[in-house]
């Protein structure tokens, strides 16, 4: 096993945000979890004395508790993330690193690792409220699994974002407060920007007058560049039934791939030349 | 073995190393010295591979610091200036992680974790958290941790830093007891006490440069005695004006200082060189009450060469 690996896992879970987090994170989700499942059931139509078809609610509940453990993630990996670099800095124990026989590939993976493990953790302990939605139908394991994976992905490539930034910045806080913005522009500033490609588009084909019976052609895919870096359209995508021959959640993949590749490249340059900033 | 051959380093526009040269053979205790800002702690950084010379090159037992780090890592340890450590793990903890950095294997893992507390005193500490060792514990640990592997060299930053009396007396010890078993000792100092008991050579750092004495030398021998000058020092009862200028007339004495009612001079020669000068002045009749002769220590010679350097110096 890579030694930074233990290193970090052994340090991590003698914080006392080791036993809080996952409490707290599995708080939220249950609470949630009963909220969606509440308010949908006095939406239903069995309220007013209809049918209910436990299909729905399981969907909807399925779906509130992938976005909702998507939303809690992405406020985590930053803190997992992008102060394990600094930390070294800070501690002054990043020469020793580097003057022993760990390569600044060894260092990133073993940080990159241990911080991927810990959300993983949290994703895992969350299966089961997620499962609950089985019980209520409409859902499969294929969704979950689908669902989960992508989560994995977003969240690895936000991590070894948080890791990039850490190589760069001295303090802590400097590198999480960036890797927060980043993850501001990904979810929010991708989706505003999508959301006036699309009302432009709308309104250009408004203007436009066609036949009877001659509907407006489709958004080209290309406007929709800005909602394959959005984390929770890569999500959406995992669920999604698609005829392209490629599939939105395939190209979000590919985004989130290169983006966490691109991120440790540079992460590995930045810890190789750490010593010369002295 | 170390060979350092015309290294430079620029930080921006400031100079921090420039056109530096030094050997230092196998088994030596070699000291550095100079001011602050002189140099010594990015000297040894590009030795230790953290950052690389902007010109010039050196050399770790043969192998290039720029060229090849990674050989090089594997044959030194490295105690920086301000070394840090994880609070939050127990001193055998430390030790274990920094075996499996050095990517050593059991049983040898075992052996070296075994041997640096043993080393270091810290074998009924080694359940402790770090943070609850004192200083100079925690420095002990950070060389424990730097002998780990077996390096056959050391490059110390400033390692007496900060620690008390009787931890530097320890220290000093144990870099002799290494230095006797073969390792090669490369160590900087502001402490030129420590260094004189236990460094066989220093070499002068100014400006990231080489420094010489004034004798010319940049690099002071410190393990036989020096027959070529000598200081002298008097306190005189009544005039030092005059005599001050009855040691004017000795041929070869240069004035070092007069503080007090004392004299201070140096002259080339050997010991009988001192007494010849006491003998000039009490036959010019000058009342001498207290005589001390010797050859120049560290401080001594440190003071000749960069005294005229500070602001308020000799020029």
């Amino acid at each position: 096993m890579n030694p930074m690996i233990r290193k970090e896992l052994r340090q991590r879970m003698r914080e006392r945000r080791s036993w809080i987090l996952p409490s707290i994170y599995i708080g939220v989700l249950g609470a949630v979890v009963a909220m969606a499942y509440f308010f949908t059931l006095s939406e239903s139509p069995w309220q007013r004395g209809g049918d209910i078809q436990g299909a729905q609610i399981g969907v909807t509940v399925f779906i509130t508790v992938v976005f909702a453990q998507l939303s809690l993630l992405l406020l985590l990996a930053p803190v997992f993330s992008a102060g394990s670099l600094t930390i070294e800095k800070e501690q002054r124990t990043l020469p020793m690193l580097l003057t022993s026989l760990l390569s600044p590939a060894e260092i990133w993976y073993g940080k990159f690792v241990s911080a991927l493990l810990f959300l993983t953790l949290l994703l895992v302990s969350a299966l089961p409220v997620l499962s609950l939605a089985f019980s209520l139908g409409g859902v499969g394991p294929a969704e979950v699994v689908r669902a989960t994976a992508m989560t994995l992905l977003v969240l690895a490539s936000i991590s070894a974002l948080g890791l990039y930034f850490s190589s760069i910045f001295r303090r802590s806080v400097h590198s999480t407060a960036v890797t927060y913005a980043a993850v501001i522009a990904l979810t929010a500033i991708t989706f505003i920007v999508f959301t006036m490609i699309e009302s432009h588009w709308q309104t250009k084909q408004a203007q436009i007058t066609r036949p009877a019976g001659v509907s407006a052609p489709e958004m080209p895919r290309y406007y929709s560049i800005p909602l394959y870096l959005n984390p929770f359209y890569a999500v959406t995508s995992a669920l999604m039934h698609t005829r392209h021959k490629f599939p939105d959640w395939l190209i979000c993949t590919l985004v989130f791939l290169f983006l966490g590749l691109a991120a440790a490249f540079l992460a590995f340059r930045n810890i190789r030349r750490r010593g010369e900033s002295g | 073995m170390i060979e350092i051959e015309s290294i430079g380093k620029h930080y921006g526009c400031r100079v921090a190393l420039e056109n530096f040269s030094l050997r230092i053979e196998s088994g030596e205790l070699f000291g550095l010295v100079g001011p602050n800002g002189a140099g010594k702690s990015t000297l040894i950084k590009i030795l230790a591979t953290l950052q690389p010379p902007d010109s010039g090159r050196a050399r770790v037992n043969g192998k290039d610091v720029t060229a090849e780090p990674s050989s090089v890592r594997a044959v030194i340890g490295y105690l920086p200036d301000v070394p840090g450590l994880y609070q939050d793990m127990r001193v055998e903890e430390f030790l274990e992680f920094f075996a499996d950095a050095f990517h050593l294997r059991e049983p040898r893992r075992r052996q070296a974790v075994d041997r640096a507390l043993a080393r270091s005193g810290l074998e009924r500490r080694r359940n402790d958290f770090v943070e609850q060792l004192s200083f100079g514990m925690k420095q002990r640990l950070v060389l424990a941790k730097t002998l780990l592997h077996d390096p056959p060299v050391l490059l110390l930053d400033e390692p007496a830093t900060g620690l008390d009396p009787l931890a530097r007396i320890e220290l000093r010890e144990l870099l002799k007891e290494l230095n006797r078993e073969g390792l090669t000792i490369f160590l900087s100092s502001h402490i030129l006490s420590d260094l004189e008991d236990i460094c066989t050579r220093v070499a002068l750092i100014a400006d990231g440069r080489n420094a010489a004495g004034l004798d010319g030398q940049s690099v002071l021998s410190l393990s036989a005695p020096s027959d070529s000058r000598v200081a002298c020092e008097v306190e005189v009862l009544g005039d030092l004006q005059f005599a001050t200028r009855a040691s004017s007339g000795f041929s070869g004495a240069q004035l070092v200082s007069t503080q007090g009612q004392r004299l201070r001079v140096e002259l080339p020669g050997g010991s009988e060189q001192g007494t010849a000068w006491l003998q000039h002045l009490l036959s010019a009749g000058v009342k001498i009450v207290h005589f001390d002769s010797r050859g120049p220590g560290l401080e001594e010679r440190y003071r000749q060469a960069f005294e005229k350097n500070r602001p308020g110096g000799e020029q």
